[in-house]
């Protein structure tokens, strides 16, 4: 099977393009949840869903029981209805009764989950033959999605990202200062209940193939991930959908070929969808936190431990500086540092033609000699400025002066010399190397 | 120019502003001075419409609906109040004070991008125009906010602490340019807390603690008589009464 076929194949075509319509859409109004750092609210509405979607079916069941090809526009509807119930009734805690915004998101959560809970095991005894219309919404069933579902969820989906491209500005104001916002006239209430529709509906197109359950994940993950790779609103827009795409995508192919061929055997064994874009989602989002060039950990870990090592080299250089020629042990001594490190310090120096060795001791090289003097500069440069200019204790301006040393950089250092008119003697009466001429 | 009559606000149940009335002609720079929890940033809110107000009435230009004149006042919140870590650059935030000016589907023009450098030039940050936001210092970020205001063009100028947390140099040069524009008679108020440089910044003061304390040229109003009403601890009985009427009427213990 080649990759189109996923999406043209009678079987395979709907729960893809199912998936990756909502996908988009979820992503993108995560993003701006995310912004707004509400994302918790996606957690509560979703599973507020849940009560509405098993009311709806068991009505439908018991007064249309022959009319099981619209079960899906009733959970649909009920969906709708309940999480519009559980946001009023989060807003109703906030506001009148004063019931902190955590608090009454997580009470709604479990108040309106539990009620569905119980109805669902009502329902096992009254409508059996329903029950599972309800009961795969928990973590969804991409498999068995229908060409009418496509149609209705691309509808929906298309709806929600054509708001967003429209309104684009708008929205940006209204996420980043509110306040500003009213003040220049744009419909804050008006684009925040668009939001808030729109929220809703990506969470009820997401129930059909990821679940009420895990929902969420596909809500914030992709915003997560699409943060660490850019600094503007456009692009995190976009990244955030391509993230999404790519998880709903990954993870139908994924549980595809992974359910065929757990199933080689003849036995029945089936990885389900939604779990499976769920982790592709949080992949996305796991790597992103650590390997984005800009923030993610690794790298920043990496920086971190460079300068540090930078740090230690200047200081190893300004003591072969003050002292002639040292041995291992005496750069060990001298800095406080463990053998192993000083050993590796000095071999550093070695390779890069600061130091050289000498009878058995090392001593800086002519390019070595220009190096240190240029930090000497700076700690003493940096020193007379605190000194003069800031007016700190002579006494004190020494350690800060340490850490400076390795920072400062040519412009900052030409901008004190002129500010101290070149000066010759730091404020310990040390002479301060001079740029040239050494 | 901008005329208050009777303006009374509530959080709850508590006032925070309470029957204040004053009127501020055009042209000058009012520094509007109280105590914390005064209601200085809920009168700007106010004024803006940003709040809901109990009683009261707000008129500018002489004119009673406000929605004709919104578009005149260009208001600062406080730097707090947004999440510098936000994805934005400096000349995007700059250039939203074009969006009252847009139509909701509409796209910044070329003339609104311009103007948006332009004001950056202006505060002297044309350099970051595309820098993001969490990377400036705190002085950048607040010319960012003015930079904003300016490209608004409007009449009046409604500024929420624009100078905490800021340096000195950025607070000298902010405050001359704001002179300027009262120079070509717009209207500058500005929620201060320095006492000290009251009198070189501003033409007028407004002396706010719940209630209106005084208001008129820095000279008349900044007396220590009315500095006593305003930050002393006369205020403290009515507060305490103010609690006393807000808990009774909540029914709480």
């Amino acid at each position: 099977m080649s990759f189109l076929d996923f999406f043209i194949d009678p079987v395979f075509r709907a729960p893809m393009w199912g998936t990756l319509l909502m996908c988009v859409a979820s992503s993108l109004i995560g993003t701006i949840l995310f912004l707004q750092k509400k994302t918790l609210l996606a957690e509560s509405l979703s599973h507020a869903t849940y009560p509405g979607v098993v009311l709806g079916v068991a009505l439908l069941g018991w007064f249309f029981p022959s009319q099981e090809k619209w079960a899906f526009a009733v959970v649909l509807l009920g969906a709708l209805f309940s999480s519009y119930l559980g946001l009023k009734m989060i807003r109703f805690l906030q506001e009148k009764q004063k019931v902190s915004t955590d608090a009454s998101l997580c009470f709604v959560l479990s108040l309106f989950f539990g009620i569905g809970v119980l109805g669902i095991s009502g329902m096992q005894s009254i409508l059996p033959s329903w029950n599972k219309q309800v009961q795969m919404l928990l973590f969804g069933q991409a498999a068995t999605m229908t060409d009418l579902h496509i149609l209705l969820y691309g509808i929906l989906a298309c709806c929600v990202v054509f708001f967003v491209w429209l309104m684009f500005h708008p929205l940006k104001a209204i996420v980043f200062d509110p306040d500003f916002s009213k003040s220049v006239k744009l419909p804050v209430p008006m684009l925040e209940r668009i939001l808030f529709w729109c929220l809703l509906v990506s969470l009820v197109l997401g129930m059909r193939s990821v679940g009420v359950v895990l929902m969420s994940g596909m809500v914030i993950a992709p915003a997560v991930a699409a943060r660490q790779y850019t600094s503007s609103f456009s692009k995190m827009l976009w990244l955030s959908a391509l993230f999404g795409a790519c998880s709903g995508l990954l993870g139908n192919i994924l549980s595809i070929l992974g359910t065929s061929y757990l199933s080689r055997n003849g036995e029945m064994l089936t990885i389900p969808t939604g779990p499976m874009i769920i982790l592709v989602g949080g992949c996305f989002a796991f790597y992103a936190l650590a390997f984005a060039p800009e923030r993610g950990l690794v790298f920043r870990k990496l920086r971190i431990r460079s300068f540090h090592r930078k740090c230690l080299e200047e200081n190893c250089l300004k003591g072969f500086w003050k002292k002639g020629s040292l041995s291992y042990a005496g750069v060990q001594a001298l800095l406080g540092i463990s053998p192993f490190r000083a050993f590796f310090a000095v071999r550093r120096l070695v390779r890069k033609g600061w130091v050289i060795k000498e009878h058995k001791t090392y001593r800086l090289t002519p390019d070595g000699m220009h190096k240190a003097a240029s930090i000497v500069r700076l700690h003493r440069l940096w020193e007379l400025y605190l000194a003069n200019m800031l007016k700190l204790e002579t006494g004190k301006v020494h350690k800060t002066a340490e850490e400076m040393e390795h920072i400062l950089t040519p412009e900052i250092e030409a901008k004190l010399t002129e500010l101290l008119a070149n000066p010759t003697r730091d404020p310990h009466e040390q002479p301060i190397p001079q740029r040239r001429g050494l | 120019m901008i005329d208050v009559e009777g303006l009374t606000v509530n959080y709850g149940k508590t006032p925070v502003l309470w029957d204040v009335s004053f009127q501020i002609p055009q042209g000058v720079s009012v520094g509007i001075l109280g105590p914390n929890g005064a209601g200085k940033s809920t009168l700007l809110k106010a004024l803006l419409r940003i709040i809901p107000t109990m009683s009261g009435r707000m008129d500018f230009f002489g004119e009673s609906s406000f929605s004709k004149v919104q578009k005149k006042i260009a208001y600062v919140p406080q730097r707090g109040s947004v999440d510098w870590d936000f994805p934005i650059t400096a000349f995007e935030v700059v250039l939203m004070g074009r969006y009252g000016k847009l139509r909701l589907f509409g796209r910044p023009r070329a003339a609104d991008k311009e103007a948006a450098y332009r004001a950056l030039e202006i505060v002297g940050m044309r350099d970051y125009a595309h820098v993001q936001i969490g990377q400036l210092s705190g002085g950048q970020q607040q010319r960012i906010f003015i930079a904003r205001a300016l490209v608004q063009n409007g009449d009046i100028f409604l500024l929420d602490e624009p100078f905490a947390g800021v340096d000195l140099t950025t607070e000298k040069t902010m405050m001359a340019l704001l002179k300027q524009e009262t120079e070509k008679g717009k209207t500058i108020c500005v929620v201060h807390h320095d006492l000290p440089t009251v009198k070189e910044y501003f033409d007028w003061v407004l002396l706010l603690n719940t209630r209106l304390i005084a208001v008129g040229p820095v000279s008349e109003v900044l007396t220590p008589e009315n500095l006593c009403l305003a930050f002393g601890k006369n205020q403290m009985l009515f507060d305490e009464a103010a609690r006393l009427a807000a808990k009774s009427a909540s029914g709480i213990l």
